[in-house]
């Protein structure tokens, strides 16, 4: 079942069109995470899909209601995370708790959330005095006092240390394992990677691919590298007799294969062993989300240097 | 209901929390009604046309504590929750920001009472404060001049572009209003000039219009003042709700 339907979303800012004819669904208890530079139209993407602003064309649905017409109705069954939410001056942990507690039918026990997320001793402390982790932590607590079947996190990781952001993950995961729906975005790679059944690459406010991490990176079509070191100079050689092999390059005594078959390497163990060459230090490096992400954009395309 | 009630409990612990809120709308108003009520005493005086000076005091004492909170307290966490997005994030939620509006609009009236019942109770204790008029009639006047200021207030708040901004609308407004409109210091001692100044200030109607009532008179001798305080809390509160920025 599809938690979230958008078809042909479009919202400009005057003459800008932040985004652009955007279409994708997100299934029921999945990991769906829309990632892209900062200002390719991600939050204002999910802005519009949880109705906090109005599309200017397209088609929305949040667990089958139209995020406008069924305004407040909606918000008893989803939490959000918004980007740079700042919380009242001097408020207690508790007391934001329990304010967010008070505005939904049924909430769960703020109490055992804190407890889950490592804050039951923060209960008395002010918001003003927590760390940025501790602080986006309060954010999804607030996210999930609703008990919401989806949940929206925006740059939930943005500007924390990488241990946190390790913190976050496995708390996104843990919402996963609940049966609830995850809708975030990002501008980190490894952490769409980390976490994502399916992501959306976005750029310009257009979708440049959709679909799981491997569907990804097969569709941009990069080739794997194998590099290891020798003395002669085989570079001919291995573009002759190993099928598929896109490009050799030489850098001093390291060799670098570039091909888009995985299996040439054992192609090219068995060549290097026929003929007698000795090797060192051999490596493959698979292609990832990120070298899939700059062809795709096509923005600052290097081949990563090993 | 319920709901309004517990959002309004938490925001009236944060308010408690502000130390320029309590200070201006507590504190403030009693320590010039010391330093006044000492100078002049509370005996009859040609100057105030044959009241003390605490009595005829107190009632723009009153009027400065409701421009504490009307025009800076008010509108000033408005701005705030907007420029940190705090309103962005309630509109998220099955509460109508509205109630955020409303809310905040309770804490800062409440806070007003309560200024108010410090002041009474000290003018009383310490200068025998003597209140001439009818309960009833001065709630009504109360309420007409809350009405007139909370609205310029919301409209502050609601139309300012960031915190900046609004606190220079503010302050701009608040302290012609706080020192020349008879608040803080009696129409009657000042000269002609600011009492012309004072007329296009709508807290002088504020002032009057409670102290004609403290000082024995009724509603039905002050309905300019009322029609004007009205008049200002329908066209000010009106634009206020039409062009209000959320975000």
């Amino acid at each position: 079942m599809n938690v979230i339907e958008v078809e042909n979303l479009v919202k400009k800012y005057k003459s800008v069109t932040a985004v652009d004819d955007i279409s994708f669904v997100v299934e029921e208890g999945s990991i769906f995470g829309m990632l892209g530079p900062n200002g390719a139209g991600k939050t204002t993407t999910i802005e519009c899909v949880i109705g906090l602003k109005q599309r200017d064309g397209g088609r929305v649905r949040v667990l089958g209601h139209d995020p406008k017409a069924h305004f407040k109705k909606l918000y008893d069954r989803i939490g959000v995370q918004l980007q740079e939410t700042a919380y009242q001056d001097r408020i207690r942990v508790w007391e934001i708790c329990e304010l967010f507690s008070s505005m939904y039918e049924d909430p769960l026990d703020y109490k055992m959330l804190l407890e889950r997320f490592d804050l039951a001793d923060k209960k008395r402390s002010y918001m003003s005095q927590l760390s940025g982790g501790q602080r986006q932590k309060i954010a999804i607590v607030l996210a999930l006092i609703p008990n919401p079947e989806v949940v929206f996190l925006d740059e939930l990781t943005t500007g924390l240390d990488p241990k946190s952001r390790r913190e976050m993950w496995a708390c996104v995961k843990q919402l996963k394992n609940e049966g609830r729906t995850v809708f975030l975005t990002t501008h980190y790679m490894e952490e769409a990677s980390a976490l994502c059944d399916k992501i959306c690459i976005i750029d310009e406010g257009r979708i440049v691919a959709l679909g799981s991490v491997d569907d990804v990176v097969d569709l941009a079509g990069i080739d794997y590298v194998i590099s290891f070191e020798t003395d002669g100079d085989i570079t001919q050689m291995i573009k002759d007799s190993i099928k598929g092999v896109s490009s050799v390059v030489r850098e001093g005594k390291r060799l670098k294969v570039y091909s888009n078959r995985e299996d040439v390497l054992t192609d090219l163990v068995i060549f290097l062993k026929d003929k007698g060459i000795y090797y060192r230090k051999i490596d493959i490096k698979r292609p990832g989300l990120e070298e899939a992400f700059l062809k795709l954009t096509g923005k600052a395309w290097e081949v990563e240097e090993l | 209901m319920n709901r309004l009630w517990k959002i309004t409990a938490v925001e009236w612990k944060l308010i408690n929390r502000e130390f320029i809120t309590l200070f201006f709308a507590l504190i403030f108003p009693v320590l010039m009604l010391l330093l006044f009520g000492t100078i002049y005493g509370n005996r009859p005086s040609e100057i105030m046309g044959g009241y003390g000076t605490v009595d005829v005091s107190t009632p723009g004492y009153t009027n400065m504590i409701i421009a504490v909170t009307g025009l800076m307290s008010f509108p000033l966490t408005l701005a705030q929750y907007r420029e940190k997005k705090i309103l962005r994030r309630f509109m998220v939620t099955p509460v109508k920001p509205v109630e955020i509006l409303l809310s905040q609009f309770f804490v800062n009236i409440l806070m007003t009472v309560l200024g108010l019942v410090v002041l009474i109770a000290l003018g009383k204790v310490v200068f025998d404060l003597h209140f001439y008029g009818n309960v009833l009639e001065a709630i009504v006047a109360f309420i007409v001049i809350l009405l007139g200021i909370f609205s310029i207030g919301l409209f502050i708040g609601g139309l300012s572009k960031n915190m900046k901004m609004c606190t220079t609308i503010a302050y701009i407004v608040y302290f012609p209003m706080l020192f020349l409109s008879g608040a803080t210091i009696p129409i009657e001692i000042m000269p002609q000039s600011i009492i012309n100044i004072s007329k296009v200030l709508p807290m002088s109607y504020g002032v009057s219009l409670l102290k004609g009532i403290w000082l024995g008179g009724h509603l039905s001798d002050h309905v300019k003042e009322i029609v004007i305080l009205l008049s200002i809390a329908v066209v000010s509160g009106g634009f206020a709700v039409k062009f209000f920025k959320w975000e």
